[in-house]
Formats: structure tokens, C-alpha cells, sequence
């Protein structure tokens, strides 16, 4: 029984891992010059030899924006998972609750005075790249941190709920008053960085994404026994003998990390960090973190990864946008979530 | 016998502390004891300050003033997870998690004896089987807790406190929402549970029966005081009659061990039955508000009536009008039981009844207030 069990649960994560690969390698095929197996595939492994054009387009494109989007996929779900048990709170993730709006006025905030103070920003170097997410984990942390004191005040979770998006509509509010007063050429900036998908991820952005959602997902790893122990409630946690303080600290760095870097490089992507943990404990039936944190980054990277072979438009010459396709897909199911959730407490 | 006081309080006040309002001081002075193998029952009205008291035991918010000793140590300077191997906590909300198994749930109990990621040895998943089957919830390891009744998760919370392995347990009103059947099973199972492992219970309840049929020691908040000591001296002192202050109509039955609701009385009578029907009746009578004040003439003559009782309890008598206070005329009545049947006796009226039911019903009818 127990070695049955243990079979089906090491199954379950190798067939993530398939569809996975599966997708990873989809999404490098579909494109505005859609590739076959047959000519990426010597590219890939051999590009020297390879047709070079082929080559430039998959190591230069496909390759990074594959790489963002499972990176994406994972940081935001396993921030919504965190989100979830630390506010017992079916809904709540890191667009909802306005992490995502912390780490863009962070954002805003650095490139509008780097562009008042340097005469111009150099954005898209390293140096760039890890200022702005840098300000990015400063705006979601803070953000993180006020969400947190009002949730503690109020109690209530709809309330809390309410109020992430109120913030979040102000922080925006605000986005665009700094926008309104900043430089042309700053602005300009700016603006290409809120455009930001999924394939405007330079090969330079990427040595700072993939360590940066590292860091964050080590950090979430690190607190799966104080997630597990807060699925029952704060006073449980604390009854359990819960260091609360590390307990925050751990998670909020996490989060803030995970959402902050995948929205300073990719812009707000919505939903995905509410639906897939719930995709992922249906999926594994379980509650327990450290199963649900390998099994929310995987299923999140998969989901990413469809989220971006829809959003291609098989088929036709343009791309919609990633945040577009992850509204529309993840909203139906955000409803039904609600719904189960009348029924029995969905976490 | 000094280390088996597991819990002392000494002149501890109880209370909320913000940094911006001036603390709100629930209770003061209080000096309570728990010793081990010991079941203490908390006692009070709604609002007086138990949940206070027991999420203050529990190290959830400190006391405003004076001690709370643990095992001779002050609380403060438990560090949390040490405390977490002293005294576990069960509270009055049920928790509803899904995708998680009986199982799961109690081995979250082992929190504070498991490494940084919460792995569970062998010897973790013997102490987690064992608490499951303390509990009587053997074959339910695999179920969901929020797939099962109440009850059930009420006891899959207290095996979750038992796998944490502490000398002391505070539960917050574990029977709250439970029907009798359940609210018995576990009380059962915690007074197993200080019997057979030497364990001390605190729990909050607001049933008087359970609480001074089971535990060894009864905390009684009440308004003014807060009172501790064994049931019987507790019961005996008439501590209970100042429970509910604002409810005069409540009395305390010590010969029951719970509270009668005190009944407006409309009359007396004097009851004639054999001694299988005379309990039923004499329940259904006082229920309708009449005082028996003569059962059948040779088990209780006249002669013990006391003084004060109306002095003319026979037939024939009239209906009198004397009463006063409140308008309703002082029926005096006399039943008594037939061959089939009973009788109604009352001055210059009579009649026959078939059944006790009836008895009831015509009872009712003839002591109802005539409409005006």
C-alpha cells in the first residue's frame, strides 16, 4: 500500500516532468517562422553547423523566452501557494492582493529618477537589469509588508482583498502621475518596460532572472514546514512551536523575490499565481508543502508555457499578449474556484 | 508533590495591550492551579474572559501583570519551540483543509520534534498512529479532514495535540457544536487521556453536567471572582447561582448538577399515583408549572406539609382568587391516577381523562388564562 503510494506519487511528478520538456519544446517550434522538430533540433545541440539563421533564431529568441516563461510559471505560482497558506486565503495571490503594482511603482520609481539623475538609463545592461529588480523586490516587499498589517488588523479575508485591490488601483494611480511629470526619454523607457512579455527578456535580463527566481525558490523550499504548519492558522502554527518572525520573514522575502523579478521583467501577468496552485493540489492531492512546492513550479512552468503557445496564435502572424491570455484562461477558473470554495474551505 | 503542579497563575490579570489604547484588563487577580493527571474544567458565561484566559495559558498573548508559571518556569521564558513539547492547544474553530489527509494532519503535531523541512521518522509516524488510535479514529488515516463529520475532526484535532507529546493540554471549548453522543466521546477520550497517560487537561466548557461529573477541578469565572477548587466544594458553596448573574430564573440544582430554569408556579396539587406512573407525572405537572405538594397519602402524609404550603389541598375546595403578585389565580388541584385513566380534581369541577397526554393537554386548558 504505502510502496503503491509512493509509486503513484514519484509517477505523478514524472509525468509533469514529460509534459513539461513537451511544452518547453512546442513553445521553441510555434513563432512567427514556425520551426519543425527535424530543423531545430540539430540547431539546438549543434549550433555551429546548423543553419545559422535557424540557430540566431532560437538562441537569440525562442530559447530565452521559453527560459522566461517557465521561470514566470514557476515564481508565480509558487508565490501565489505561499500567498495562499500564509492568508488562508483561497484567492488571494500576487496580482490580487497588489504585489504585482508594488514591484511596478518600485520599478517606475527607479527608471524615472535614473532617468532624471543619469541623463538617460542604461536599462537593459547587467547593472540596469539588477537595479530595477532590485526595485522591483523593494516595491512588492513593502507592499507585502502593508497588505500584512492591514490583514492582521482587519481579520477579515474578503476586507483584505478589497483593499489589495484598492492599493493596487492607487499604486497604478500614482504610476501614472510619475509618468505624467517624468522625461521623454525615461518615460520612453518606461514604457517598453511595461509592454514587457514574456520574449522581450534580453540573453543579458536572463543572467539576472534565472538566480534571481532561484534565490526565491530556495526561500520557498526553506519554508515548507512553516507553511504546513500555518494551513491550520496562526494560533496552531504558534502552538506548534512557530518562530512567527522567521516564519514572515522567510515567505515575504520569498514572495517579494519571486513576484517582484518575473514582474520587472515581464510585466503584470496575471491569475496564473491563483489558479495553479489549486490545478497542483487537485492535481496531487495533497496540502503538505513539501510536495506542493516541486509540484506548484513544474505545473506552473507548463501552464506558462501553453499560456505562451496560445498566445502565438497558431496559425496567424501576431502574438496577444501574455497577460491577455492568462486573464482569460485563469478567470473561468478563479470562478470556479470561488464556488468550490462555498462548498468546503478550498485549502 | 511540588513538580506535579504542572500550571500555577499568582494574582495574574488578563487583558488586550495595543501600543496606541490603553490595555483592556479582562479579568485581575486571578490564582489558579493544574496538576498533573488532573482534568480542569473552565467554567463561565459567554464574554467573561475564558477564551482571554486560555489563549493567555497558551502563550497567544502575554498576561498583563503578575505570574504564569509553567512546570516552575515562567512562560515568557519558554522559547516557542520548547513550549510547543509542554503544552498543546485545541481550538474552538474548526479547521477545514483540503487535500489533507487524518493522517497529515496529526503528524503536523510532530512540528516541534522534526528537522527544518519537517521530515517524519519512523518513530514519528509510530507516535502519529498511536495518537489516531487513542482517539478512536483508527481507519480514518487516509480520509480528508474536511470530508469528515464534526465530531470526528473535533478528535483528529486532539490526536494532532496528542502526537505533540505534551504534559499539558488547553483545549478551547472542544465540544462546542458537537450533539450529546459526540460531546460524550470526547470527554470520554480526555478523561482516557489524563487516567491512562498522567496528562493535564484544561478545557473551557459551558456544560455544568460533564464538567462537575468528570473533572477533578473546576475554574469558575464569574463576575466578581473567579473561584477554584474541586466540583462538590465549588457546587456546594452555591458558587453557581452567582454564574449567570442577570438570570435570576436560573437556579442551580446541586442533586442535579445543572441548572433548572426556574418556572413561574400557577398552582399546586396534590397527586395520587401508583409508583409507576408517579415520576412521569409529577414531571409533567411541575413542567406545567403546578408544585406537588401531596404525593400518594402513605408515602407522604399531610403531616410533613410544611406550613407555608396552602393550608386546604383537598377536593372541594374553591378555586382561589388570593394571589397576587402577577394576577394569575392559585389553582389547587388534585390528580388522580384510575384504573384507566386519571381524574381531575378541581374545587367544584371534575373530570376524567384517558391518557397522561391528555391529562396534559386538559391541564393546559383549564389553567389557561381566560381571554379578556
Amino acid at each position: 500500500m504505502v510502496l503503491h503510494d509512493r509509486f503513484w506519487r514519484e509517477a505523478e511528478f514524472f509525468l509533469l516532468l514529460v509534459m513539461l520538456c513537451i511544452f518547453f519544446l512546442l513553445d521553441l517550434l510555434a513563432g512567427s517562422v514556425p520551426l519543425t522538430l527535424s530543423q531545430s533540433l540539430p540547431a539546438l545541440f549543434h549550433p555551429s553547423t546548423a543553419d545559422p539563421q535557424i540557430a540566431a533564431i532560437l538562441y537569440q529568441f525562442r530559447v530565452p523566452k521559453a527560459i522566461t516563461a517557465v521561470m514566470a510559471g514557476a515564481a508565480l505560482s509558487v508565490a501565489g501557494l505561499q500567498m495562499q497558506t500564509i492568508f488562508r486565503n483561497p484567492v488571494a495571490g500576487p496580482d490580487i492582493l497588489g504585489i504585482s503594482s508594488g514591484s511596478s511603482l518600485g520599478v517606475a520609481l527607479f527608471v524615472l529618477s535614473a532617468g532624471w539623475i543619469f541623463k538617460g538609463t542604461p536599462l537593459f545592461t547587467l547593472a540596469g537589469s539588477w537595479g530595477i529588480v532590485m526595485a522591483a523586490w523593494l516595491g512588492a516587499g513593502l507592499m507585502m509588508t502593508l497588505v500584512v498589517l492591514l490583514a492582521a488588523r482587519l481579520r477579515d479575508l474578503m476586507t483584505v482583498l478589497i483593499l489589495g485591490i484598492l492599493i493596487s488601483s492607487a499604486i497604478l494611480a500614482i504610476v501614472s502621475v510619475l509618468q505624467y511629470f517624468s522625461s521623454e526619454s525615461s518615460l520612453k523607457s518606461f514604457i517598453v518596460w511595461t509592454m514587457g512579455s514574456l520574449g522581450s527578456t534580453t540573453q543579458t535580463q536572463l543572467w539576472v532572472l534565472i538566480p534571481a527566481v532561484m534565490i526565491g525558490l530556495l526561500l520557498a523550499f526553506l519554508s515548507s514546514k512553516f507553511l504546513d504548519a500555518f494551513l491550520l492558522g496562526e494560533n496552531y502554527a504558534k502552538s506548534m512551536g512557530m518562530n512567527l518572525r522567521v516564519a514572515y520573514l522567510l515567505t515575504f522575502a520569498s514572495t517579494s523575490i519571486l513576484a517582484g523579478s518575473i514582474t520587472a521583467f515581464c510585466g503584470p501577468i496575471g491569475f496564473v499565481g491563483i489558479i495553479v496552485p489549486h490545478l497542483a493540489r487537485k492535481y496531487f492531492h495533497s496540502s503538505l508543502h513539501s510536495r506542493l512546492i516541486p509540484g506548484t513550479m513544474v505545473l506552473g512552468a507548463v501552464v506558462m508555457l501553453a499560456g505562451d503557445l496560445i498566445s502565438q496564435l497558431p496559425g496567424y502572424d501576431i502574438t496577444l499578449p501574455i497577460n491577455s491570455v492568462t486573464s482569460l484562461l485563469g478567470i473561468p477558473i478563479v470562478i470556479w474556484i470561488i464556488f468550490q470554495n462555498k462548498k468546503i474551505g478550498a485549502i | 508533590m511540588a513538580e506535579e503542579v504542572y500550571m500555577v497563575c499568582q494574582g495574574m490579570s488578563i487583558g488586550y495591550q495595543d501600543r496606541t489604547t490603553p490595555s483592556v484588563v479582562v479579568k485581575n487577580s486571578l490564582t489558579l492551579r493544574a496538576l498533573k493527571g488532573e482534568m480542569v474544567a473552565l467554567l463561565g458565561g459567554n464574554g467573561i474572559g475564558k477564551s482571554t484566559l486560555l489563549r493567555t495559558l497558551a502563550g497567544f498573548q502575554p498576561p498583563l501583570s503578575g505570574e504564569l508559571l509553567i512546570h516552575n518556569k515562567p512562560l515568557a521564558k519558554y522559547r516557542a519551540e520548547e513550549l510547543a513539547r509542554e503544552m498543546s492547544f485545541v481550538s474552538t474553530e474548526s479547521v477545514k483543509v483540503a487535500h489533507l489527509t487524518v493522517r497529515e494532519m496529526v503528524g503536523l503535531g510532530r512540528y516541534p520534534y522534526t528537522d527544518w523541512f519537517g521530515k517524519l521518522t519512523d518513530k514519528d509516524q509510530e507516535i502519529i498512529a498511536k495518537a489516531i488510535r487513542d482517539v478512536g479514529l483508527s481507519g480514518y488515516e487516509d480520509r480528508q479532514v474536511s470530508r469528515i463529520s464534526d465530531g470526528e475532526r473535533q478528535r483528529a484535532m486532539i490526536a494532532r495535540a496528542l502526537a505533540q507529546n505534551t504534559r499539558i493540554m488547553v483545549l478551547d471549548e472542544p465540544t462546542a457544536f458537537l450533539d450529546i453522543s459526540n460531546k460524550y466521546e470526547i470527554v470520554r477520550i480526555l478523561h482516557q487521556l489524563v487516567n491512562e497517560l498522567g496528562k493535564c487537561i484544561i478545557f473551557s466548557t459551558h456544560d455544568l453536567h460533564t464538567a462537575l461529573s468528570m473533572a477533578d477541578r473546576i475554574w469558575l469565572m464569574l463576575e466578581e471572582e473567579v473561584v477554584e477548587g474541586i466540583p462538590e466544594v465549588v457546587a456546594g458553596k452555591g458558587y453557581f447561582d452567582s454564574l449567570f448573574p442577570g438570570n435570576p430564573q436560573l437556579k442551580f440544582d446541586v442533586d442535579k448538577g445543572d441548572f433548572r430554569f426556574r418556572k413561574k408556579l400557577i398552582g399546586t396539587v396534590r397527586l395520587l399515583a401508583d409508583t409507576s406512573m408517579r415520576k412521569m407525572a409529577t414531571r409533567a405537572l411541575e413542567r406545567l408549572g403546578f408544585e406537588i405538594v401531596g404525593l400518594a397519602p402513605d408515602d407522604n402524609p399531610a403531616t410533613e406539609m410544611g406550613s407555608n404550603k396552602p393550608a386546604s389541598i383537598s377536593v372541594g375546595s374553591v378555586l382561589s382568587h388570593t394571589t397576587p403578585a402577577d394576577g394569575y389565580p392559585w389553582v389547587k388541584m388534585e390528580v388522580t391516577q384510575m384504573a384507566t385513566g386519571w381524574k381531575i380534581t378541581l374545587p367544584g369541577f371534575s373530570t376524567k381523562v384517558e391518557s397522561l397526554e391528555e391529562l396534559c393537554r386538559e391541564v393546559k386548558r383549564l389553567t389557561l388564562q381566560p381571554e379578556s
